[in-house]
C-alpha cells in the first residue's frame, strides 16, 4: 500500500501529507548536518524546528505542576504551538504522526455505555503518545445550548422545536471539530454522541471522509446488566448531576435511554464502515476493516488493556540514605526506615477507607472484575536497594506482595550523575546550554532524558490501567513525574518541574471524566 | 531480598498456552513460528508443539489425504496420540523448565476438542489463549497452500502438483467437522480470531498484558514475501583505535565500504524499492551517504550504551574496571555498564522497531554491533546467552527472507578489509582466535541456514 506512494513522493525533506506516510514510528528523515560538540544531543534535530516555548513562560504553570486539589488538563485544548507530548516519538512540521494521517473517531452507543470514560481514556493516550487528540463530548455543547426539552436528549426528537435544536447542536460540534482538522493541526478527534442510527454514521463518514479524514467507528455495548448498572452510577457522577438526588438522576438517566432504545442500530459489515465494537468495557473487541495503521493497532492495544478501574494511585519517594547518590545503590538509613514505616501505615489506612467507599464496594461486586488484576491494594518499586526498602513493611506488616519493576528505575544522569546544578554548568558549559533550552528532551553525555524514560515506561503505563484497586509506587522522582504527567496529562514543559517532596505523598484519584490530585503529608 | 517481593508482575506470574486453531494453510505455523521469536527475543520463556511434528513421529511420515478422515478409525488413534504426546510434553515443559508461553500448534478444529484441552490446562493452572487464523479469501489459501507444500516435511519429496492436490484432499477433510470461534459459543475463552490475515479480529476476553501484547504483535504480522538488509557501519576510527562507543567517523577503508554499499545491495535487491534505516550516530549516517534510497534515522538504532566505558579500550576497562570487566564476560546478556546499558535494556528499546519492521516491506538497517546481534536473534531465534556473543564482522551485508517456517539467511562479504573487533570472553584482546568449538556457538551465519 505504501509502496506505491514511495514512488511517486517528491523529494525529501517536503513535510508533505504523504512524505510523512513514509515515515516509519519513531524515525526521521536523515539529516546530514552532523551536530559537533556533544554527540548523543538529539535536540536539534529531532525538536529543532519546533517552537518549545522557554521554561518559565507559561502563566498556567502552578495548576499543572501538581498543586493540591487540582484536576489534569486531559480536556485542555493543545496550543498550535505546543505539540511535543511525553510519549512523542519525534515531530513534523505538519504535527502529525504515526504515518497515520488524521483520524475521526466517532462513539457510537446508547446513554450509560462508558463513551465519556472511553473518550477521555484515548484522547489522554494518544496524546501521552504525541498526537494532536481532543475529545468532543456532545454533553458539553448541549450545556450551553440552552433548550431543555424532554426530546434534548433523543437521537430522532419529536418536536419542531427539538428539530431544530438538535441541528444547530450537531452543527456546531461538526464545525469546532472542522475547525480542529483544518487550522490547529488536529490529527485525532473524538466524537462522544450517541451516533446510534446508520443514518447519523452515514453522515459523519461522508462529511469527514471527503475532508481527506479516515473515520473510525468505536461502538460500546453493554450486554451485562450489572456492567450496565454500575455504568449509571458512574454516568451519575457528571458535573451536570450536581444538584440532583441519586434518585432523580437515575430517573433522568433512564429516561435519555428509553428516549433512544428504539431508534439504535448496532454496527453491521453491511455499513461498509470502519468500525471497532467495544462489549462490555473491553471482554470482547472486533476490530472490522481497520487497514493495521500502526496507531490505530496502537488504539486497540490500548483498549484491550483498559479497564473499567476507579482506584486511587498513590506515589512516594524512597527514603533518605546516607549519602543520596545516583550511583552508589545503598540502604535505607535511620531516617529512611522511619519514613518507611510511617509511609506504609498511612497508606493502608487510606486504602481500608477506600474500601468502605460503597462505591468501590460496588465495583468490586462487578463480576467482570475477572478480566481485571483485582488487589485492594498493589505495591510497585523500582530496583534499587533503597526503593525496595521503603516497600518492605507492606509484605513484612501486611502480607501484600511488593512487586520490583525495572521500568520504573530511575533516569539515568550518565556523565552528570550527582553533580550539582553548578558542576553540571561548570563541566559542560555548551551542554549546560542546550539543556536549558529543552530540558525535557535533552540528554546530557551518555544520561537518558526524561523522553527516553517515558519510553521505556509506556508498557507500566498500559498495566496500570488494566489494575483494579489502589496502586502504590515507591520511585525516584523522575519516574514519579512521568507517571504524574501521563494521569494528569502534562505537557512536557511542565512534566519535568513537578515536585515530589520527601515528606508527603501524592494521592491521584481516577474518574471517567478526568483525574484529581491532592497531597498527604507523612 | 525478602521472599514476597518479586522481580514481575502479578499479572505476569500467569502460564499461557497459546492453541492455534484453524484449517491447514491458514498460517498456523507462521503465526506460532512468530509468536515464540517474539516472546523469547523479549526474555519470555516460550517454546511451540507442533502436533504434525508428533505425528510424523508417531509413525505417519507421509500421511495420505485419507489419513485425516476424521471418521477413519484407524488413524484416528494414531493423531489422537500425537495430539496427547504434545500436550503431555507441554505440561512437562511448563513444571520442568519453568515455560512461560507455550503454542500448541495443531488444528484443534472442533470445539470439544478444544473443551478438552481447556480442561487439561487449565488443572495445570495454565491459561488458554485461543488464537484462530480463519479464512474464506481464496487467493491467501492458494498462497499458504504452496507455501506448506515447500516447506512441510510431508510433502518435500511429492511431485508439486500432487503434493497441491493432496493439501487440498486433506482440506476437505478437515472442513467437513470445523467449527469456528463465535463470541456466542465460545465467549468465555480468551481468543483472537484473525479472519483473512487481519482484515477482521475478534478479541475475546484478554485478561493480562501479556496476552494483550501477544494480540497486539500478531495484528501487525503480514504474510507478503520481502527481505530485511542488514549491515554495520563501515569501519570507524574508534574501531582502528580499538575503543569502544562514542560517535567517531569512519576510516578510509570503512568510507570505501560506504561507496561499496549501493552496489552489493543492487546486486542483492535488483530495483526492488528499499528504505534505509540508520541510526543517529555519524558511523552510520556516513556508510549510508551513498545509497539512493529513502534514508531514517532512528535513536533506537544507536549503540549499546557503554557509560563511563565509552571511549576506552577493553584493555583500559580490564585495567581501570577489572570487576566489571569480569562481571560483563560471566554475564554479558545482563551486565549493564555503569551509567550505560545492557544487552536485555537495547532489546526494550528496539521492541518498537521490531514491530514497525514487521508491518514494513524491503528495509536495509545500518546500524551497529551490539543492536545487529539484537535484531538478528529476533529473526534467527537466537538464545540470549549466545547473541552477545555472536560474531558480526565489518564490510559484509547480511540478506534476511522471513519465511512461514523460518528465515533465510545469506552473507554478502564486501572484500574490503577491516579490523576484527570481537571480543572473545576472558580477555581483553581483539580477534578471532579459531578455537573450533568456539567458532561453532558464535559463528551462526553461515552462507544459508534456516533456523528450524
Amino acid at each position: 500500500m505504501e509502496t506505491k506512494e514511495l514512488k511517486t513522493s517528491p523529494a525529501p525533506n517536503v513535510p508533505l501529507d504523504n512524505e510523512e506516510l513514509l515515515n516509519g514510528l519513531g524515525s526521521e528523515l536523515m539529516d546530514r548536518r552532523f551536530s559537533e560538540g556533544n554527540h548523543m544531543a538529539r535536540t536539534d534535530s529531532r525538536w529543532g524546528k519546533l517552537n518549545v516555548p522557554q521554561s518559565g513562560s507559561d502563566k498556567d504553570d502552578t495548576s499543572r505542576s501538581g498543586t493540591a486539589g487540582s484536576v489534569d488538563s486531559v480536556h485542555k485544548p493543545i496550543k498550535i504551538e505546543e505539540n511535543v507530548a511525553p510519549g512523542q516519538l519525534y515531530a513534523t512540521d505538519s504535527g502529525k504522526l504515526f504515518h497515520a494521517g488524521k483520524i475521526l473517531i466517532v462513539l457510537v452507543g446508547l446513554p450509560a455505555t462508558s463513551k465519556t470514560a472511553l473518550s477521555v481514556a484515548i484522547t489522554r493516550y494518544t496524546r501521552w503518545l504525541g498526537v494532536r487528540a481532543e475529545s468532543f463530548h456532545i454533553s458539553k455543547y448541549r450545556k450551553e445550548m440552552n433548550y431543555s426539552g424532554d426530546d434534548c436528549y433523543s437521537a430522532v426528537p419529536e418536536t419542531k422545536v427539538g428539530k431544530e435544536f438538535r441541528k444547530s447542536l450537531l452543527e456546531s460540534v461538526f464545525n469546532d471539530m472542522i475547525v480542529f482538522f483544518q487550522k490547529t493541526k488536529g490529527q485525532i478527534a473524538v466524537y462522544d454522541a450517541l451516533n446510534i442510527r446508520k443514518e447519523d454514521r452515514t453522515n459523519i463518514h461522508i462529511r469527514f471522509a471527503n475532508l481527506n479524514i479516515k473515520v473510525i467507528f468505536i461502538e460500546s455495548i453493554v450486554k451485562d446488566p450489572e456492567l450496565y448498572e454500575l455504568n449509571l452510577l458512574n454516568a451519575a457522577k457528571a458535573s451536570e448531576f450536581e444538584n440532583f438526588t441519586k434518585e432523580q438522576t437515575q430517573n433522568i438517566l433512564k429516561r435519555r435511554l428509553q428516549l433512544n432504545k428504539s431508534f439504535y442500530q448496532k454496527m453491521s459489515k453491511d455499513e461498509k464502515l470502519c468500525y471497532i465494537k467495544f462489549i462490555d468495557f473491553g471482554k470482547e473487541i472486533i476490530v472490522n476493516n481497520i487497514k493495521g495503521g500502526y496507531l490505530i493497532n496502537k488504539i486497540v492495544f490500548f483498549l484491550m488493556n483498559l479497564r473499567n478501574t476507579n482506584g486511587k494511585i498513590y506515589f512516594s519517594r524512597c527514603g533518605t540514605s546516607e549519602k543520596d547518590n545516583y550511583l552508589n545503590d545503598e540502604e535505607l538509613n535511620k531516617e529512611g526506615i522511619d519514613f518507611a514505616h510511617r509511609m506504609t501505615d498511612v497508606i493502608m489506612e487510606r486504602v481500608s477507607k477506600n474500601e468502605q467507599d460503597p462505591d468501590n464496594q460496588e465495583m468490586a461486586r462487578w463480576k467482570l472484575n475477572a478480566l481485571t488484576d483485582s488487589k485492594p491494594l498493589h505495591v510497585f518499586t523500582a530496583e534499587r536497594k533503597r526503593t525496595y526498602d521503603t516497600g518492605q513493611f507492606f509484605a513484612k506488616k501486611y502480607n501484600i506482595p511488593v512487586y520490583q519493576r525495572m521500568e520504573l528505575k530511575q533516569l539515568r544522569e550518565g556523565s552528570v550523575a550527582d553533580l550539582s546544578e553548578e558542576e553540571k554548568q561548570n563541566r559542560y558549559p555548551t551542554e549546560y546550554q542546550e539543556y536549558l533550552k529543552d530540558p525535557y528532551h535533552y540528554r546530557f553525555p551518555r544520561a537518558e532524558s526524561y523522553h527516553d524514560l517515558a519510553i521505556r515506561m509506556e508498557p507500566f503505563l498500559l498495566e496500570l490501567e488494566r489494575i483494579s484497586g489502589d496502586i502504590l509506587i515507591i520511585a525516584h522522582e523522575s519516574t514519579l513525574r512521568v507517571l504524574y504527567g501521563y494521569f494528569m496529562a502534562s505537557s512536557c514543559q511542565d512534566l519535568w518541574k513537578t515536585n515530589f517532596s520527601r515528606d508527603e505523598i501524592t494521592e491521584i484519584t481516577i474518574t471517567p471524566f478526568q483525574n484529581q490530585v491532592r497531597k498527604i503529608p507523612i | 531480598m525478602p521472599k514476597s517481593v518479586r522481580t514481575i508482575t502479578s499479572a505476569e506470574d500467569a502460564r499461557i498456552c497459546v492453541v492455534m486453531v484453524g484449517l491447514p494453510a491458514r498460517g498456523k505455523s507462521f503465526i506460532a513460528q512468530k509468536i515464540i521469536r517474539f516472546l523469547s527475543w523479549i526474555s519470555v520463556n516460550a517454546k511451540s508443539f507442533n502436533v504434525g511434528q508428533y505425528r510424523r513421529e508417531a509413525g505417519a511420515l507421509k500421511p495420505t489425504p485419507d489419513f485425516f478422515d476424521m471418521d477413519n478409525d484407524n488413524y484416528f488413534v494414531i493423531r489422537k496420540q500425537a495430539e496427547n504426546n504434545a500436550i503431555k510434553d507441554i505440561l512437562k515443559w511448563f513444571s520442568e523448565e519453568d515455560g512461560v508461553v507455550a503454542v500448541l500448534d495443531a488444528t484443534n478444529s472442533t470445539r470439544e476438542r478444544r473443551a478438552g484441552i481447556c480442561e487439561i490446562l487449565k488443572a495445570n493452572k495454565i491459561e488458554p489463549m485461543f488464537i484462530e487464523s480463519y479464512s474464506d479469501d481464496e487467493s491467501f489459501i492458494l498462497r499458504n497452500i504452496n507455501e506448506v507444500r515447500k516447506v512441510s516435511p510431508d510433502y518435500s519429496e511429492q511431485d508439486p502438483e500432487m503434493a497441491i492436490k493432496n493439501i487440498l484432499l486433506k482440506l476437505q477433510k478437515y472442513e467437513k467437522n470445523y467449527e469456528t470461534m463465535t463470541s456466542e459459543l465460545d465467549g468465555d475463552l480468551t481468543f483472537i480470531k484473525l479472519v483473512n490475515g487481519a482484515q477482521e479480529a475478534i478479541i475475546n476476553r484478554i485478561k493480562t498484558y501479556s496476552e494483550s501484547r501477544i494480540a497486539f504483535y500478531v495484528m501487525n504480522l503480514h504474510l507478503k514475501p520481502r527481505c530485511i538488509y542488514l549491515s554495520r557501519h563501515g569501519e570507524s576510527v574508534y574501531n582502528v583505535e580499538q575503543k569502544i562507543g562514542g560517535d567517531s567517523c569512519l576510516s578510509e577503508r570503512g568510507l570505501k565500504y560506504a561507496q561499496k554499499l549501493p552496489e552489493l545491495v543492487t546486486a542483492n535487491a535488483g530495483d526492488a524499492n528499499l528504505t534505509v534505516w540508520t541510526s543517529t550516530l555519524k558511523r552510520t549516517h556516513e556508510t549510508a551517504q551513498y545509497l539512493a534510497y529513502k534514508k531514517l534515522q532512528w535513536k533506537a538504532l544507536d549503540e549499546l550504551d557503554a557509560g563511563i566505558c565509552d571511549g576506552m579500550t577493553y584493555e583500559e576497562i580490564e585495567d581501570k574496571y577489572p570487576d566489571d570487566f569480569k562481571a560483563r564476560d560471566d554475564d554479558k546478556y545482563e551486565y549493564r555498564y555503569r551509567g550505560g546499558e545492557s544487552y536485555r535494556d537495547v532489546v526494550i528499546r528496539l521492541e518498537p522497531i521490531i514491530m514497525e519492521l514487521e508491518r514494513q516491506d524491503n528495509i536495509l538497517i545500518i546500524t551497529h554491533q551490539a543492536v545487529l546481534r539484537c535484531i538478528y536473534a529476533y529473526y534467527m531465534n537466537v538464545p540470549q546467552e549466545e547473541s552477545p556473543w555472536m560474531s558480526i564482522p565489518l564490510h559484509t551485508l547480511l540478506k534476511l527472507e522471513p519465511r512461514a517456517y523460518g528465515t533465510k539467511i545469506t552473507k554478502i562479504k564486501a572484500n574490503i578489509p577491516a579490523v576484527s573487533t570481537y571480543k572473545e570472553k576472558g580477555t581483553s584482546q581483539l580477534g578471532e582466535s579459531v578455537t573450533a568449538s568456539k567458532a561453532s556457538v558464535r559463528d551462526i551465519i553461515t552462507s544459508i541456514a534456516g533456523d528450524k
